[in-house]
This record gives C-alpha cells, structure tokens and sequence, in this order.
C-alpha cells in the first residue's frame, strides 16, 4: 500500500482496453509487464487494479484483438505472453483516434471556459 | 454458427484454459514477490502483500471465466452447477426433500385442480367461430312485492334475484324476439332457444327401439347464426322453423353413435319423437354442445315443432304464446356485425327495447316497474353454470390458496431450518470470495427446483383431482356437461404458480441464510450460538410461520367443521318419510303413444305387476318423487277463498304405506279409488291446520280448477290426513299439499314415477323392473332410475361436495402444518442438544425439558390460535349461505377446530420433545 502514489486517477472506463493495445504494440510481453508497463509511462498516475487487467486481456482475446502463447520470461519462467494481432493493430488506430478526437474536443470545451472565466 | 462451435471449443478446453488462467495469476503473483523483495520486504511478507495487491483471486477467476464464454452460457453453466449441488443436497436429505415435495405437490395439484374447474367454467368460450362477437341478452328489474305489478305476468326460464341489485333474466316474449331481428345494422344475425320442459325428456324411437332424449328447441338462424357446420347431412335452417314445414330433427355426434352407430347413420332416418314422425336430417360437430355449458342436448328441434309436440298434452305449447307480449321464454343470442361494439349495441337496443316494453304495460304500476336491456358478452354462451358454481368455486379457490399458503410456509420454514444448519458452510462460501448474490441464486435454485418437482408431482395430482372432483360434482348423472380437464391453459397457470411459491417460500430464507458475520458465524460450534440478538431475529421469522400455519389450519378445520356440520344437519332432517330401501323410476307412457283414459289402466297395470316382484314389500307411483315434487294449481275447499300456497301430488294406491309416511286420521289412498268411484284426497297436517283449523277435515270436500282458468276440474272427499312430509325440496318449509288419485280425472296422468320398497338393496330389482316394462310396452322407456337416497342426495349435492372437500382439505392442511411443526420443533431440539444436555447433566429433569420444549409449541399455537380465531370469525360469514342448520360462528365447530388442532400440534411438539428428553448429558457434551 506504501508503494500507492500519493495522487492518481481511475481509469476512464474503456480506457483499459486502448492502454493494453498500445501498450502491446511495443512487442509481445504478459499481463504483469503490461500492468507494470501502464504504470510507470504513466508515472504512476496509472494503476492498472489486476481485478480488470486480466478479464480484460482475457475479453480482447476473445474477440481476437489479441492473441496468447505461453513462452519464456526474461527470467526463465514460463508466462503467458500476449501479442498484437494484425485485427487489434486496426483497432488500436480507429481507438486511438477517437480517443484523440475526444481529447481535444475535451480540452477546446475545458480551455474556452477557462479564457472567458479570465 | 460459427460463434457457437467457437464457445463449445471453450468449453472442451475449458479444463486446461482453467489451470493456464491459475498458472497466469501464479507468475503474476511470483512476479509481484520479487518486486517487493526488491523493494526491501521479507520473502514471506513479500508474498503475502503479493496477494493482497492482487485481491479476490476467486472473484477475478469467476469474472475471467465470464469473458471465456457467451454471457448466456455462463449463466448455463452456474445453473448446471447449481442444479447439481441442488441434487446433491436434496438426496442428502431424503426426508426433507420428500416432506417439502409433497406438501407443494398437494398444495399445487389441488389448485391445479380447482382452476381446472374455474377454466372450463368461468373461461372457456363457445367452440364456435369468432365467439367474441357473440351477445346475450338478458332484462333486469328492481324487485317488487306482487306478479301484477310486473309486465312480465308470465315466465319459464331461471330468474336471478338479490334483494338489494333486482332481478334478472334471460327470457324474452317472442314479439320482442322479432324486435331485435329488426335491427341488422347492430346483428348480423339474432338467434333463439328454448329449453322447453316438453323437450327435456324426448321419448326418442327409432324402428320401435324407444330411448329418452334431451332436447333443446332453438330457432332456424340458431346454427348459421354459431357458424356451426355439420358433422354429417345439414343442420336446422330457417325454413324448418315455420308453422306446417316438415318435422325435422338433428341430433348431436355422441347421441348419433350411441343411438344410430355413428353420424353418417343418423342422417336421413325417419325417427318417432314422443310418438310423433320427425326426420334426423343432420349431425351436429363432437365438440358443439349447445349454447348453455351447463346442458348438452342430444336432439335439436326447430322452435315451432313445439306446437306439435304440445298439441297432445293437457299443459302443452300452444301457438298463442308467440303472440303473447307479456309470456317471456324465449332466451336469445346474436351476433353483432364487425365493428359494433358491445357499448353501441347496448346503446342501440336498450331504448328501443324500452319503447316496446312501455307498450305492454297494463297500467302505471308496471309502467314504473319496466324491465330494462342488459346486453352482455356471449362468447361463453348462457350463464347458467358460471351463476351456479362461480361462488363455490371462489370459495374452494379460496382454501386450496390457503394450503398452497401453507405449504409454502412449510417448506420456507424447513428451508430456513436448513439455512441455519447451512450458516456455517455459507460463511465459509462468502469468506473465499463467493458474492453474495450468488449464492442467493443457488439456494433459490434450490428452492426452484423443489418447488418444480412438486408442480411436476402436483399435476398429476390434478389429473387425479380432476377425475374425482367430476365424479363428485356429478353425483352419479350421466349428462354430466361439466368437463374440466388440463389444457396449456391450466398447465401453464400451475407452471407459473409453480415458480412463484419456489421464489416466494426461498427468497426470504436465501436472504437471511447469507446475511452471516462471516466470523462469528464460523466460530460457532455445534453447541450453540453465541449471539443472543441475531437468533432472537431468525426465530422470529420461524416463529411467524409456524403461528400463520396453525392459523390457516383452523381457518381451514372450521371450514370443514361447518361443512360438516351442515352436511349432517341436512341429513338428519325430518323427512316425514323413510328414505332407505326405495327404487324410484320413471316412466312416461303419454309419450309413447298411450291415450286417455286407456293410460291410467296401463299405469295400474304395471303398479299391480311391480308388487308381484318378489321382494318388493309395497309399490306406489306419483307424478313426480316428493324431494321434486312442485304442482300448484287452483285449490281450495269448496266454498271457501282458495289458498295460493296449496299443493298437490298426484299419487297411486298405498302411496302413504310404500313411502311410510304415517296416516293420522283416516285412510290411505287405495286401489279402490279408480277411475269412477268417488274423487278422494288425502291432506297433509299443514292443509288441515291452515284450510280447517280446529275443524275435522275428513268428509270435507275439495274443489281444483284448472290452470288456464277457474272452471271447477275437480270435487274430491277428503279421507285421509296424513303427517307432513317433505313436498319440493329438503330444506324448504313444508306447504299445504293435497295429495289427490291419479286416475280420477284432471289433471291427467302423463309422467309417472314408480316407488319400489324393497327388501335389501333396491339397485338389485332393476333388471326385474326394466323387462316387466319391457313386456307391457317396448315403447316406454325406463328412465332416472335412482334410489329415494340419492334423489334426495342429489338436491343437496353442493353441501355434500363441500363437506367432503372441504374435510379432504381440513386433513391436508392438519397433517402439512403438523410436518411444519413437527419439522421446525425437531430441529430447534437439535440445535439446542448442547445446551439441554448441560441442564440435564446440571440436574433438570426429564419431565422438565418436556414441559419446556413443550411450552414453546404451546405459545405458538395459542398465538396461531388467537389469529386464526379472528380471522374465521371474520370470514366465516362469507360462506353463510352455503350452511343450514346453524349460524356462522358456530361454537361446536370453532371448539372442535381448536381441541384438533392443538391436538395434533402437541402431538407434533411431544415425538421431539420426547426425543429432547433422551438426550444423554454425556454425548451432548462430547460433541466438539
């Protein structure tokens, strides 16, 4: 519990799925790289709760977003390593478009509010 | 498709898919460790802060899982899962399974059962065509003191009165018949019946075979108007029912293959009806039976042969009744044209028909008295049964809701004993991460799956109830129209109820059994629980149930006890006559073709060869048997004014000696009184007391009239003074009747019923009685062959229904609530085996734990008691018009309730606690 960040955010719901994407999109590499992963680019900003890490890995499998095999880890264990499917690179860029598109309507929304509160 | 076979892949590796998810989470967890060792945590610390990072493992398997397959097959799997684990349980506890069932099965059957009934009665519709487009009308009027202040100076039909809503009909004069068919904007088609008492038992001969047949008159658009098409040649068409057109007849499936060996064979055949030629020109469909569910005619006449049939009789049809605008008879039906209403048609009728009835009224009295339209639904036709049987029947639903109450309380109650047993294994199913709706839902599929085995077992309960309940309710007639059997309809309603009473007798013990602290509850040992405040609640709740159970039973036994009682009330009242060893049979010979006065021979012919049956101590014959006895016509001693209220009987010789009927002054009327010797009359006590008071009444003499006027018919002597007999009915007040020769002029004999008493059982001289008639006459059929027994029974069929229902039910409910209590008591003693072994082994005495166990059962009955006592003082009033012979409240039933049911629930509170008072000090303690 000391190693909680004193300040962080909940994950926008649907959030989870786009991060993992892109997260897988650096290489193959299991669940808890990615929640690792997640939140150190973050800065800890970012905790990924392994309650919905794992469904939700287990969700974009099902839907053939990604896919699973059992390899090594860099420390010679067996892992469950997951891996962009050529379906999820697509997806990864509609999603992240949209997310884009959301982000800046929500900051031009958020910043005019603000330039005539001024 | 192709998702599908994706999912059953799942499911095939579902095994090997279940240890990689538990591998997966294992190298996260290792990961996780090593993470914090490296920040500094001992290995063991490490890995347990590993595991609290990573939370409900159980939960996050469950939700995976989820992901695995299609939303609906998880749900799939969890019921197999759970219906499994129901399995297991069940047969784990035999006999709780077996007591709950049971009790849910009787409790389902007898509603399935009962609304078996109310569906074919209350619901079904006409098997016709678009019923819903069918109307019948009826009049209603406020109810007034004297017939001449009514339009309606004359009826035969059934009227319906209540004191306070007014009377109402379904019988109309015939002008007003030819009124409606006027108006076709509003029908398509209107159509018309008559039952005819002439009809009601045909003498129905084909080639010299004579049968009887019940008949129904009906009007030539009946059929085209139902839309009913022929099973064989055609049915009855307007040009049938006219004055002088060919007499026609159709018969319906069943009497055609019974009388004539199928339909094909009926049609075309020439036929005698009551002695006259008819022709069969067609059958009616197997299903149709008429427009009134509760008569199903054999043989269909178009309404004008009713001149024919009553041109030979005394009291016959005459033509002048159609033309009559104050005679109602005629009971008629319509079809309304598409798209008119129920409310427009009303609209439209009802002032015309007040305009035409404002015409028929003689003067301002019956002006202020006219009748008014009610245009009603017809889609079930007549309401003859639904007017008859909607009361008991609400009232038998009413108690078979309260078993299914019961039984539902029952097995909530064991459920809830269940539970409690259960708190510790379903503290450790929610302490390793199981929600808590989830488990809600498996002890609901428990409880589901309970309740659907005594639905599966409840209907065939009903199939067997179904059967019983026509034989009662048919009591022996073999016309019996009522047919209830189970269709999607009632299967579907038992399915439902089904599922209701499992939610409702398991939801409230699924919610309290996973509302446990999880840790007191696992520290619990078998001993005893150690929180006072939290078992006060859970009792509380049991005890609810087991004070409501013992409530509905006596609502329940005082239900029967009253039943009962008014059963043997009716039984045990004053006949005036002796009922056992009688044969009753009746015979019409007018119908097969004897004439006056050849007919009154014939009779004491056949009175003379019934005596010679050996065996038979004494014969008589009477127009009608007393129980249905009901002729009034003018009557009076002569010289004096008539009382209105005067009855007669026609009767034979030694009628007072064969019916036992002791004769207090005078004599008996004998063969010597035949024809042409002087007219006698023997009087009852309530004539003598009324008509001569202190006078003496023999030698007096009698003067009847005829019916259609006061033209003197009849002097008669009175020489005998009988003691009153039952004339009409049980329970009905015995009127001042005259019993008078039936050979000795007006009115002329036409049906006669014969008495036989017999020695022994009198079912045993039927065959000797059917082939004496057979000899004198072939024509004449032997028909309502009955003993006096059951021709009184069958007036008081709905009390003996009731009584013996409602003792069945009384039972039921005794002997479910005495499982509840019984079950509930039992395991209370168990539960407390710890403490009670510490009382005794502390010097308590066997004695002492009885009284205690005891006690508790005692509290709890006088509390269901005291409820139940309310509530029956307060209901009982609702079926006050079923009783005779006593008030609502009666205190020899309430007092017989009570003493039973405490009875029997100390009797259900002792086996246990004899049981309590055995436990050995030692074991108990022994126990953990």
């Amino acid at each position: 519990m000391s190693a909680r960040p004193p300040t962080r955010v909940d994950l926008l719901q649907g959030t989870l799925d786009l991060l993992i994407l892109r997260t897988l999109l650096a290489g193959p590499t299991h669940g808890h790289a990615v929640a690792k992963h997640i939140q150190r680019t973050s800065e800890d900003l970012l905790q990924v709760e392994t309650g919905s890490l794992y469904p939700a890995l287990h969700r974009l499998e099902a839907k053939g977003w990604i896919a699973a095999s059992w390899e090594l880890s860099d420390k010679g264990k067996r892992a469950r390593f997951y891996r962009l499917t050529s379906f999820g690179r697509k997806q990864l860029v509609t999603e992240q478009s949209k997310w884009q598109a959301f982000a800046r309507a929500m900051g031009l929304i958020l910043n005019s509010v603000d330039q005539e509160g001024k | 498709m192709k998702p599908f076979f994706r999912k059953l892949k799942w499911l095939t590796e579902r095994r090997g898919k279940d240890a990689d998810l538990r591998a997966e989470l294992q190298f996260h967890l290792d990961e996780e460790a090593v993470e914090r060792q490296v920040e500094g945590l001992a290995e063991e610390e490490a890995a347990r802060a590993a595991r609290r990072d990573l939370g409900n493992i159980a939960l996050l398997q469950e939700d995976t899982r989820a992901i695995w397959g299609m939303p609906g097959w998880t749900i799939v799997e969890q019921l197999i899962q759970d219906l499994r684990y129901a399995c297991r349980t069940m047969a784990a506890n035999r006999l709780f399974t077996l007591l709950a069932v049971l009790s849910l099965a009787l409790g389902i059957g007898a509603n399935t059962a009962i609304y078996s009934f109310m569906d074919a009665i209350l619901m079904r519709s006409l098997p016709v065509p678009d019923p819903e487009s069918l109307v019948v009308l009826n009049w209603h009027a406020n109810v007034i003191r004297h017939d001449q202040d009514f339009v309606m100076q004359s009826m035969s039909g059934t009227t319906y009165g209540d004191p306070n809503s007014g009377t109402t009909a379904g019988v109309f004069p015939y002008p007003a018949y030819e009124l409606f068919r006027k108006y076709d904007a509003v029908f398509s088609t209107v159509f018309a019946r008559y039952p005819s008492w002439q009809v009601k038992n045909l003498n129905f001969a084909i080639k010299g075979q004579a049968g009887i047949a019940t008949g129904d008159c009906v009007s030539g658009e009946y059929f085209g108007g139902l839309g009913v098409p022929p099973a064989a040649g055609r049915l009855i068409i307007p040009d049938d029912d006219r004055p002088g057109a060919p007499a026609v007849a159709v018969v319906s499936y069943a009497y055609s293959q019974i009388r004539f060996g199928g339909p094909a064979k009926a049609d075309g055949q020439p036929i005698l009806l009551d002695n006259l030629p008819f022709t069969v020109v067609g059958v009616t469909p197997p299903e149709f039976f008429g427009v009134d569910p509760a008569a199903a005619p054999d043989v269909y006449l178009p309404m004008h042969t009713n001149e024919l049939l009553g041109a030979a009789n005394q009291f016959g049809f005459r033509p002048r009744r159609y033309l009559d605008r104050n005679d109602y008879w005629i009971q008629i039906m319509g079809r309304l044209r598409p798209g008119v209403s129920l409310a427009q048609a009303q609209a439209t009728l009802a002032p015309a028909f007040q305009q035409w009835v404002a015409s028929t009224a003689a003067n301002d009295r019956q002006r202020a008295n006219l009748p008014a339209l009610v245009v009603k639904e017809g889609a079930g036709g007549l309401d003859t049964l639904r007017r008859q049987y909607s009361q008991p029947l609400f009232v038998l639903m009413t108690m078979v809701g309260l078993i299914l109450a019961l039984a539902c309380a029952n097995v909530a109650n064991l459920l809830l004993a269940r539970a409690a047993a259960r708190r510790r294994e379903i503290a450790l199913r929610l302490s390793v991460g199981a929600g808590r709706g989830r488990i809600v839902r498996q002890l609901l599929t428990e409880s589901l799956l309970l309740a659907s085995l005594g639905g599966v077992l409840g209907v065939l309960f009903a199939i067997w109830g179904i059967r019983f309940l026509t034989v009662l309710l048919a009591n022996g007639r073999a016309n019996f129209t009522l047919h209830a059997a189970l269709n999607w309809h009632v299967l579907g309603a038992a399915g439902i109820l089904s599922l209701l009473t499992g939610v409702l007798f398991g939801l409230a013990p699924a919610l309290q059994a996973t509302r446990v602290d999880v840790m007191p509850a696992l520290k619990e040992t078998r001993a005893g629980r150690q929180q006072p405040a939290r078992a006060f609640r859970r009792v509380s709740l049991s005890h609810l149930l087991m004070v409501s159970q013992i409530g509905i039973s006596l609502l329940l036994l005082v239900a029967a006890g009253l039943f009962v009682r008014t059963l043997s009330n009716l039984h045990s009242v004053d006949l005036g006559f002796n009922r056992e060893n009688v044969l009753l049979f009746r015979l019409d010979a007018r119908k097969a073709g004897h004439k006056d006065p050849e007919i009154a021979a014939f009779y004491g012919d056949l009175w003379k060869r019934f005596n010679a049956i050996p065996g038979v101590r004494s014969a008589s014959l009477s127009e009608d048997s007393l129980i249905q006895a009901g002729t009034g016509l003018p009557l009076g001693v002569a010289g004096e004014p008539r009382n209105d209220a005067n009855r007669i009987l026609s009767v034979g010789p030694a009628f007072f000696a064969t019916m036992q009927i002791p004769i207090l002054a005078g004599r008996d009327i004998g063969d010597r009184d035949r024809p042409g010797s002087p007219a006698v009359a023997v009087i009852n006590q309530e004539f003598a007391r009324t008509s001569f008071g202190d006078r003496n009444p023999l030698g007096q003499h009698l003067t009847l009239g005829r019916g259609d006027g006061d033209r003197l018919a009849r002097d008669m002597e009175i020489v005998g003074v009988s003691k009153n007999a039952r004339y009409g009915g049980l329970t009905r007040d015995i009127p001042p009747v005259a019993y008078i020769a039936y050979s000795q002029g007006y009115p002329r004999p036409d049906q006669m019923v014969y008495a036989l008493r017999t020695a022994g059982d009198p079912l045993r001289y039927i065959n000797s009685v059917r082939e004496i008639v057979r000899q004198a006459d072939a024509r004449v059929p032997v028909y309502e062959v009955r003993t006096q027994a059951a021709d009184i029974d069958r007036t008081i069929n709905q009390e003996i229904t009731f009584a013996q229902l409602c003792s069945g039910f009384a039972i039921l409910a005794l002997l479910i609530a005495c499982v509840g209590l019984y079950g509930t008591v039992s395991y209370n003693v168990a539960r407390r085996t710890g403490e009670i072994g510490i009382r005794m082994a502390l010097g308590a005495q066997r004695g002492k734990v009885v009284q205690m166990v005891l006690r508790e059962v005692l509290v709890l009955a006088a509390a269901g008691l005291a409820i139940g006592m309310a509530a029956a003082l307060g209901g009982s009033k609702l079926v006050a018009s079923f009783l005779y012979g006593m008030k609502a409240n009666d205190p020899l039933a309430l007092t017989l309730a009570v003493v039973t049911l405490l009875g029997a629930a100390l009797l259900a509170g002792y086996i246990p606690a004899r049981k309590a008072s055995r436990i050995d000090p030692m074991t108990a303690l022994r126990h953990e």
